[in-house]
Protein backbone atom coordinates (compact mmCIF):
# COMPACT_ATOMS: atom_id res chain seq x y z
CA UNK A 1 0.00 0.00 0.00
CA UNK A 2 1.40 3.84 -0.87
CA UNK A 3 -0.37 6.64 0.10
CA UNK A 4 -0.62 9.21 -2.12
CA UNK A 5 1.79 12.69 -0.89
CA UNK A 6 -0.71 14.96 -2.35
CA UNK A 7 -4.08 14.07 -0.69
CA UNK A 8 -3.32 11.11 1.25
CA UNK A 9 -5.13 8.88 -0.60
CA UNK A 10 -3.87 4.64 -0.31
CA UNK A 11 -3.24 3.39 -3.91
CA UNK A 12 -1.82 -0.06 -4.49
CA UNK A 13 1.48 -0.71 -4.17
CA UNK A 14 3.03 -0.62 -7.64
CA UNK A 15 0.63 2.55 -8.71
CA UNK A 16 2.06 4.48 -10.92
CA UNK A 17 -0.08 7.51 -10.74
CA UNK A 18 -2.81 8.18 -7.76
CA UNK A 19 -6.69 6.97 -8.51
CA UNK A 20 -7.97 10.19 -6.34
CA UNK A 21 -5.78 12.99 -7.63
CA UNK A 22 -3.52 11.55 -10.48
CA UNK A 23 -0.20 12.24 -9.06
CA UNK A 24 2.42 10.48 -10.32
CA UNK A 25 3.47 8.07 -7.54
CA UNK A 26 6.40 6.85 -9.46
CA UNK A 27 9.85 8.07 -8.00
CA UNK A 28 11.80 10.46 -9.83
CA UNK A 29 13.66 8.74 -12.60
CA UNK A 30 17.00 8.22 -11.49
CA UNK A 31 19.40 10.83 -12.37
CA UNK A 32 22.87 9.94 -13.33
CA UNK A 33 25.32 10.86 -11.01
CA UNK A 34 27.27 14.27 -11.85
CA UNK A 35 30.44 12.56 -10.30
CA UNK A 36 31.64 9.31 -10.10
CA UNK A 37 31.00 7.14 -6.98
CA UNK A 38 33.38 6.97 -4.38
CA UNK A 39 34.50 10.84 -5.02
CA UNK A 40 33.68 13.14 -2.19
CA UNK A 41 31.10 15.78 -2.96
CA UNK A 42 32.43 18.67 -0.84
CA UNK A 43 29.74 20.94 1.35
CA UNK A 44 29.66 24.23 -0.52
CA UNK A 45 31.76 26.73 1.37
CA UNK A 46 33.65 24.02 3.03
CA UNK A 47 37.66 25.01 2.13
CA UNK A 48 39.67 22.75 -0.13
CA UNK A 49 42.67 21.84 1.88
CA UNK A 50 46.43 21.94 0.19
CA UNK A 51 48.45 20.15 2.46
CA UNK A 52 51.08 22.67 2.13
CA UNK A 53 52.34 22.53 5.85
CA UNK A 54 52.78 18.81 5.09
CA UNK A 55 54.60 18.87 2.08
CA UNK A 56 57.03 21.55 3.44
CA UNK A 57 57.61 19.24 6.53
CA UNK A 58 58.38 16.40 4.86
CA UNK A 59 60.55 18.17 2.10
CA UNK A 60 62.51 20.41 3.91
CA UNK A 61 62.18 18.79 7.87
CA UNK A 62 62.61 15.40 6.65
CA UNK A 63 64.59 15.45 3.43
CA UNK A 64 62.18 13.76 1.81
CA UNK A 65 61.98 14.17 -2.05
CA UNK A 66 58.36 12.73 -1.97
CA UNK A 67 57.19 16.35 -0.78
CA UNK A 68 58.14 17.83 -4.40
CA UNK A 69 55.12 16.08 -6.03
CA UNK A 70 52.88 17.35 -2.48
CA UNK A 71 54.27 20.97 -3.16
CA UNK A 72 52.86 20.95 -6.84
CA UNK A 73 49.56 19.38 -6.19
CA UNK A 74 49.19 22.22 -3.04
CA UNK A 75 49.98 24.89 -5.52
CA UNK A 76 47.33 23.20 -8.13
CA UNK A 77 44.39 23.23 -5.61
CA UNK A 78 45.12 27.05 -5.03
CA UNK A 79 45.17 27.80 -8.46
CA UNK A 80 41.89 26.45 -9.40
CA UNK A 81 40.56 27.85 -6.50
CA UNK A 82 40.99 30.39 -7.92
CA UNK A 83 39.75 29.83 -11.46
CA UNK A 84 36.71 28.45 -9.45
CA UNK A 85 37.22 24.60 -10.51
CA UNK A 86 36.25 22.90 -7.41
CA UNK A 87 36.20 19.18 -8.12
CA UNK A 88 39.94 20.03 -10.03
CA UNK A 89 40.97 21.53 -6.50
CA UNK A 90 39.16 18.61 -4.72
CA UNK A 91 41.00 16.13 -7.18
CA UNK A 92 44.65 18.00 -6.46
CA UNK A 93 44.03 17.80 -3.30
CA UNK A 94 43.66 14.46 -2.66
CA UNK A 95 46.77 13.99 -4.42
CA UNK A 96 48.51 16.44 -1.99
CA UNK A 97 47.03 14.37 0.82
CA UNK A 98 48.41 11.10 -0.85
CA UNK A 99 51.88 12.13 -1.66
CA UNK A 100 52.24 13.66 1.74
CA UNK A 101 50.89 10.49 3.37
CA UNK A 102 53.36 8.64 1.41
CA UNK A 103 56.28 10.79 2.46
CA UNK A 104 55.02 10.55 6.26
CA UNK A 105 55.30 6.76 5.90
CA UNK A 106 58.37 6.23 4.13
CA UNK A 107 59.67 8.97 7.08
CA UNK A 108 58.19 6.27 9.21
CA UNK A 109 59.87 3.32 7.51
CA UNK A 110 63.28 5.31 7.93
CA UNK A 111 63.14 6.15 11.13
CA UNK A 112 62.48 2.52 12.35
CA UNK A 113 65.20 1.31 9.91
CA UNK A 114 67.94 3.48 11.10
CA UNK A 115 66.49 2.36 14.59
CA UNK A 116 66.42 -1.06 14.39
CA UNK A 117 69.69 -1.09 12.67
CA UNK A 118 71.27 1.08 16.08
CA UNK A 119 69.77 -1.18 18.31
CA UNK A 120 71.48 -4.09 16.85
CA UNK A 121 74.62 -2.17 16.73
CA UNK A 122 74.33 -1.74 20.08
CA UNK A 123 73.12 -5.14 21.00
CA UNK A 124 75.99 -6.88 18.76
CA UNK A 125 78.71 -4.67 20.84
CA UNK A 126 77.21 -5.51 23.95
CA UNK A 127 77.41 -8.85 22.78
CA UNK A 128 81.21 -9.16 22.03
CA UNK A 129 82.30 -7.90 24.89
CA UNK B 1 34.92 10.78 14.16
CA UNK B 2 33.65 9.74 18.03
CA UNK B 3 35.00 12.33 20.13
CA UNK B 4 36.86 10.19 21.83
CA UNK B 5 38.68 8.83 19.06
CA UNK B 6 39.23 12.16 18.25
CA UNK B 7 40.95 13.25 21.77
CA UNK B 8 43.39 9.97 21.47
CA UNK B 9 44.80 10.82 18.20
CA UNK B 10 45.27 14.11 19.47
CA UNK B 11 46.72 13.73 22.16
CA UNK B 12 49.22 10.92 20.74
CA UNK B 13 49.94 13.46 18.29
CA UNK B 14 50.87 15.88 20.86
CA UNK B 15 53.07 13.72 22.69
CA UNK B 16 55.18 12.73 19.89
CA UNK B 17 55.47 15.89 19.18
CA UNK B 18 56.52 16.93 22.79
CA UNK B 19 58.87 13.92 22.97
CA UNK B 20 60.39 14.71 19.48
CA UNK B 21 61.02 18.58 21.03
CA UNK B 22 62.95 17.26 24.40
CA UNK B 23 64.89 15.06 22.59
CA UNK B 24 65.49 17.52 19.36
CA UNK B 25 66.48 20.29 22.86
CA UNK B 26 68.58 17.56 24.74
CA UNK B 27 70.92 15.56 21.74
CA UNK B 28 72.23 17.80 19.46
CA UNK B 29 72.22 16.34 15.51
CA UNK B 30 75.39 17.31 14.97
CA UNK B 31 76.78 14.96 17.32
CA UNK B 32 74.44 12.26 18.82
CA UNK B 33 73.70 8.95 16.79
CA UNK B 34 69.95 9.35 18.29
CA UNK B 35 68.40 11.05 14.77
CA UNK B 36 68.99 9.23 11.33
CA UNK B 37 71.09 10.80 8.95
CA UNK B 38 69.27 12.79 5.61
CA UNK B 39 68.50 9.94 3.47
CA UNK B 40 70.01 11.51 0.30
CA UNK B 41 72.88 12.61 2.06
CA UNK B 42 73.63 9.03 3.00
CA UNK B 43 73.01 7.56 -0.25
CA UNK B 44 74.38 10.29 -2.61
CA UNK B 45 77.15 12.30 -0.41
CA UNK B 46 74.96 15.71 -1.86
CA UNK B 47 73.14 18.06 0.39
CA UNK B 48 69.52 18.10 0.30
CA UNK B 49 67.30 21.18 0.97
CA UNK B 50 66.43 20.32 3.98
CA UNK B 51 70.35 19.07 5.07
CA UNK B 52 71.04 21.18 8.88
CA UNK B 53 67.40 21.03 9.42
CA UNK B 54 67.10 19.29 12.79
CA UNK B 55 70.39 20.72 13.31
CA UNK B 56 68.84 23.96 12.81
CA UNK B 57 65.90 23.16 15.25
CA UNK B 58 68.16 22.08 18.15
CA UNK B 59 69.88 25.40 17.88
CA UNK B 60 66.50 27.48 17.46
CA UNK B 61 65.32 25.31 20.83
CA UNK B 62 67.91 26.65 22.46
CA UNK B 63 67.87 30.29 21.15
CA UNK B 64 71.13 30.54 18.76
CA UNK B 65 69.72 32.30 16.00
CA UNK B 66 72.40 32.13 14.29
CA UNK B 67 73.93 28.74 14.60
CA UNK B 68 70.40 27.75 13.24
CA UNK B 69 70.71 30.13 10.41
CA UNK B 70 74.11 29.14 9.91
CA UNK B 71 72.76 24.99 9.70
CA UNK B 72 69.97 25.59 7.10
CA UNK B 73 68.62 29.33 6.14
CA UNK B 74 66.02 27.94 4.47
CA UNK B 75 64.19 25.62 7.40
CA UNK B 76 65.13 29.09 9.78
CA UNK B 77 63.27 31.22 7.56
CA UNK B 78 60.23 28.54 6.96
CA UNK B 79 60.12 27.81 10.35
CA UNK B 80 57.49 29.91 11.61
CA UNK B 81 54.78 29.34 8.83
CA UNK B 82 55.34 25.81 9.16
CA UNK B 83 54.63 26.02 13.60
CA UNK B 84 52.03 28.34 12.44
CA UNK B 85 50.12 25.94 10.33
CA UNK B 86 50.50 23.13 12.30
CA UNK B 87 49.15 25.13 15.52
CA UNK B 88 46.22 25.52 12.30
CA UNK B 89 45.86 22.27 11.94
CA UNK B 90 45.31 20.86 15.32
CA UNK B 91 43.16 23.69 16.05
CA UNK B 92 41.20 22.60 12.86
CA UNK B 93 41.33 19.15 13.74
CA UNK B 94 39.96 19.68 17.64
CA UNK B 95 37.40 22.33 17.48
CA UNK B 96 36.81 22.24 13.81
CA UNK B 97 37.28 25.83 13.65
CA UNK B 98 39.86 27.91 10.61
CA UNK B 99 42.36 29.94 12.29
CA UNK B 100 43.18 32.87 9.70
CA UNK B 101 45.56 31.24 7.35
CA UNK B 102 47.41 32.91 4.38
CA UNK B 103 46.06 31.56 1.51
CA UNK B 104 48.73 32.13 -1.40
CA UNK B 105 48.54 32.21 -5.00
CA UNK B 106 48.82 28.77 -6.63
CA UNK B 107 52.47 30.59 -8.70
CA UNK B 108 53.68 31.55 -5.20
CA UNK B 109 53.63 27.98 -3.85
CA UNK B 110 55.39 26.95 -7.35
CA UNK B 111 57.77 29.85 -6.80
CA UNK B 112 58.18 28.60 -3.41
CA UNK B 113 59.11 24.83 -4.98
CA UNK B 114 61.47 26.36 -7.04
CA UNK B 115 63.24 28.66 -4.65
CA UNK B 116 63.62 24.97 -2.12
CA UNK B 117 64.56 23.13 -5.47
CA UNK B 118 67.07 25.89 -6.35
CA UNK B 119 68.87 26.10 -2.83
CA UNK B 120 69.32 22.46 -2.89
CA UNK B 121 71.30 22.94 -5.92
CA UNK B 122 73.24 26.22 -4.74
CA UNK B 123 74.43 24.56 -1.49
CA UNK B 124 76.18 21.42 -3.23
CA UNK B 125 77.88 24.19 -5.56
CA UNK B 126 81.70 23.56 -4.20
CA UNK B 127 82.84 27.76 -4.93
CA UNK B 128 82.57 30.44 -3.47
CA UNK B 129 79.74 32.08 -2.30
CA UNK B 130 77.84 28.76 -3.02
CA UNK B 131 79.56 27.01 -0.38
CA UNK B 132 78.47 29.04 2.49
CA UNK B 133 75.04 27.81 2.20
CA UNK B 134 76.23 23.98 3.10
CA UNK B 135 75.28 23.25 6.60
CA UNK B 136 77.57 25.19 9.10
CA UNK B 137 79.56 26.73 7.04
CA UNK B 138 78.24 29.97 7.58
CA UNK B 139 79.62 29.20 12.00
CA UNK B 140 82.99 30.65 10.62
CA UNK B 141 81.75 33.84 10.26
Amino acid sequence: MTFCPQCGTSNVDNAIVCAQCGRNLQPAAQVPPLQAPGTVIPAPGAAIQNYLVYAILTTVFCCLPTGIPAIIYASQVNTKLQLGDAAGAQAASNNARMWSWISFGLGLAMFLCYGLVMALGIFGSLHRR
Amino acid sequence: MLARQKSITLAASLLAFALAVILLRAFDPATSTLFPPCPIRYLTGLYCPGCGSLRAVHQLLHGNLHAAWAMNPLSVALFPFVAYGLVCEAVFYWRGKRLPQLTLRGTWIRGLCAAILLFGVARNLPFHPFDLLAPGALLKF
